[in-house]
């Protein structure tokens, strides 16, 4: 099979879901004939036309909002947001709107929005922002975040299909540094499941986005001292309860990744769900491994002190190992 | 009731200082009924809910668009059968021209399980997913881009369908309007924006809202949205311009806009006796531009009798007061069922 990228497999998605359903429509800033900021949509105006890969105004509190409308009429809108940092000018119609309107009247809001996240690309503190903790614990909204090339295609197809409102994270660093077989076209992730990336017994690494490729590389590293399991979440919100906790039950020691900030995101909540309902399976504390709470820095030496490196997430697990 | 404009025209009641509506003679009479039956029945059912709240029986808050309800049932009846409206809290007649009965509407208020929400949320928050009702939000011009969203859904199916949503002088401070506006006019969308222009925004004036006062001004101009200003208060006359303006969105010509003047005769809200508006005004208002009172005097005018119009009256009475009954006897929500229905396709996680 040949092989494509984590990007590529982003666009491969939205070109067959958009194929396989004409409900399926493209709507954001600089989508349309330049193919978006990062070249996501780079070829769908062509193949498309403008009714269904529009281009808007700077207004992500307006064309969010739109996308619900369209959305409610029977639609299957993908929003792309350029940057996930820029969820905060859409906040208003993401968590009052989409997220509440089917739970109060039963109207269906079936959206993706994908925001491309994560740092790694000297972003700064704009533009490689992961504030998918922001979204996660709101009900009526699905947060998924694909960690590698097939996921990036199966999820996304799973969640253009979805009848909910789901935010798509897919994490800009690994746009390109993720290569891999392309995935078929019947390939699909269900949404609100989590996979073993990798077997293990000694601890367990639940991570999801750029972390499933830290954690895989690290596991290779530590072969010869440690096994360990790697929990690629998925779906961010809600949790796949079930596969986190049977994967402390089998390794009894668990270290939760993530590229956020370290009080704000997913990690808090798993590390409450192995506290509350795991804690007799552990050997040791729950760990978080997560970048300290601040905004994302810029110059290269603040980044890359400030995100998790397989350095400081070996050092981190060999402290775990020790308790 | 029936009766026929060219019936002999008796003179409205001496001493009487209501203006009568316009002539409208565009209006054909079925839909003059019709107007008068909506405005009563808002006006009805928010007298009867503000009394409710005072006796305890409806709980939260309380909002009613006295002096509005021209604005509501005139624009709500413009609408065509397939499409589209995103009424905000002052539009109760908007539902009922939609279809909505006042039975509906109260079960919403009192929270009972049977109603539109099923107690998840309270007073003028809900709407209809089989009427293509959108439910109001209390983040005010949220609505706005929702509505150009469907109207782009409906341009891009080439279906003649039109989307249609209010928002007030205070809404109008909001970054919302201006992307949703923005939107409607760039992608050309059959959208219809009805401009509430009560003068108040809460307790705040609309000149504490805006430099220039002029909102159809202000979207002509700002926008390049074709926006026409109407008396609010006349139903008649919000009836026929929001209709021209649906049939233009509908024949391709983008977004419109109809700006209707009026006045909030209450308080925002039922906690409010709206102490700090212009009393002078008000007491003018009531006497003169009472939207149901313009509009019976119209009636009158067009040659229906008193008594004519007292079972009109009377008609309205009963209807509210069978929908209060209908609705109080409605079962109260089930509390086991809080984990329900918060995503149309549940997942496993959700048991909690």
């Amino acid at each position: 099979l040949p092989q494509i990228t984590y990007l590529e497999s982003v666009q491969r998605a939205l070109t067959d879901a958009m194929r396989a359903d004409e409900r399926v429509f493209v709507i954001g800033e600089d989508v349309g004939h330049f193919g978006g900021a990062f070249g996501v949509t780079k070829g769908l105006y062509d193949e498309f036309g403008e009714s269904r890969v529009i281009d808007t105004p700077i207004a992500e509190e307006g064309f969010v909002g739109a996308a619900i409308g369209a959305a409610w009429m029977g639609e299957r809108p993908v929003v792309e947001l350029q940057f996930a940092d820029f969820a905060s000018c859409a906040f208003d119609p993401i968590v009052t709107l989409a997220a509440k309107t089917y739970w109060r009247t039963g109207i269906r809001i079936p959206m993706v929005i994908r925001m491309p996240s994560g740092g790694g690309i000297r972003g700064g503190p704009f533009h490689a922002s992961s504030p998918e903790g922001w979204f996660c614990g709101t009900a009526g909204l699905k947060v998924v975040a694909p960690g590698s090339v097939a996921d990036a295609y199966g999820l996304l197809r799973s969640a253009i299909e979805d009848d909910d409102p789901v935010l798509y994270f897919e994490h800009k660093a690994l746009y390109r540094r993720l290569r891999d077989e392309e995935p078929d076209e019947s390939h699909r992730v269900p949404i609100g499941k989590a996979r073993i990336a990798r077997s293990g017994s000694d601890v367990s690494v639940v991570t999801y986005g750029s972390g499933v490729d830290l954690a895989l590389r690290v596991a290779d590293a530590m072969a010869g001292e440690a096994s360990l399991e790697v929990v690629d979440l998925r779906t961010l919100w809600p949790l796949d309860r079930d596969t986190i906790l049977e994967s402390v039950a089998r390794t009894s020691r668990v270290l939760v990744l993530q590229e956020a900030a370290r009080s704000i995101g997913v990690a808090s909540a798993v590390c409450a769900l192995i506290a509350s309902e795991g804690f007799e399976q552990l050997d040791a504390p729950p760990a978080i491994h997560a970048p300290v709470d601040t905004p994302v820095p810029f110059a290269a030496e603040l980044e890359d002190a400030y995100l998790p490196s397989s350095d400081s997430l070996e050092r981190e697990l060999r402290e775990l190992l020790a308790y | 009731v029936s009766y026929s404009p060219t019936d002999a025209a008796p003179e409205p009641p001496a001493g009487s200082l209501v203006e009568p509506a316009a002539e409208a003679p565009e209006v054909p009479a079925e839909i003059r009924l019709a107007l008068f039956r909506l405005v009563l029945l808002q006006r009805l059912v928010e007298e009867r809910i503000m009394n409710l709240y005072r006796q305890g029986r409806i709980p939260g808050s309380v909002y009613t668009g006295r002096g509005q309800e021209a604005v509501a049932a005139g624009a709500g009846l413009a609408l065509g059968p397939d499409d589209v409206v995103a009424p905000v809290n002052r539009e109760m007649a908007c539902h009922f021209a939609r279809g909505a009965d006042v039975s509906e509407v109260l079960r919403n208020y009192l929270g009972r399980a049977t109603g539109p929400t099923g107690g998840r949320d309270g007073n003028m928050h809900f709407g209809s997913r089989d009427r293509n009702v959108f439910a109001l939000v209390s983040m005010l011009g949220t609505l706005i881009p929702v509505t150009v969203g469907a109207a782009l859904a409906f341009k891009r199916r080439g279906e003649p369908r039109v989307a249609l949503t209010f928002f007030g002088d205070g809404t109008m401070s909001t970054g919302d309007v201006h992307e949703g506006l923005n939107l409607a006019v760039v992608l050309q969308v059959p959208a219809v924006f009805v401009m509430q222009n009560n003068g108040y925004a809460y307790s705040t004036p609309i000149a504490r809202q805006m430099a220039n006062t002029n909102m159809s001004e202000r979207i002509r101009g700002g926008w390049g949205i074709p926006a026409e200003r109407v008396d609010g208060t006349d139903a008649l006359a919000v009836y026929a311009s929001v209709l021209g303006a649906i049939e233009r969105a509908r024949d391709g010509q983008g977004p419109q806009a109809v700006e209707a003047l009026s006045l909030r005769m209450d308080g925002h809200a039922a906690h409010d006796d709206g102490r700090y508006m212009d009393q002078e005004k008000r007491r003018t208002f009531a006497e003169r531009f009472d939207p149901v009172e313009r509009l019976a005097a119209r009636l009158r005018l067009d040659g229906l009798r008193i008594d004519q119009i007292e079972l009109l009256r009377q008609a309205a009475v009963d209807e509210v007061a069978a929908g209060l009954a209908e609705a109080e006897a409605a079962p109260a929500p089930d509390p086991t069922t809080l984990l329900d229905g918060v995503y149309a396709t549940p997942l496993e996680g959700m048991t909690r």
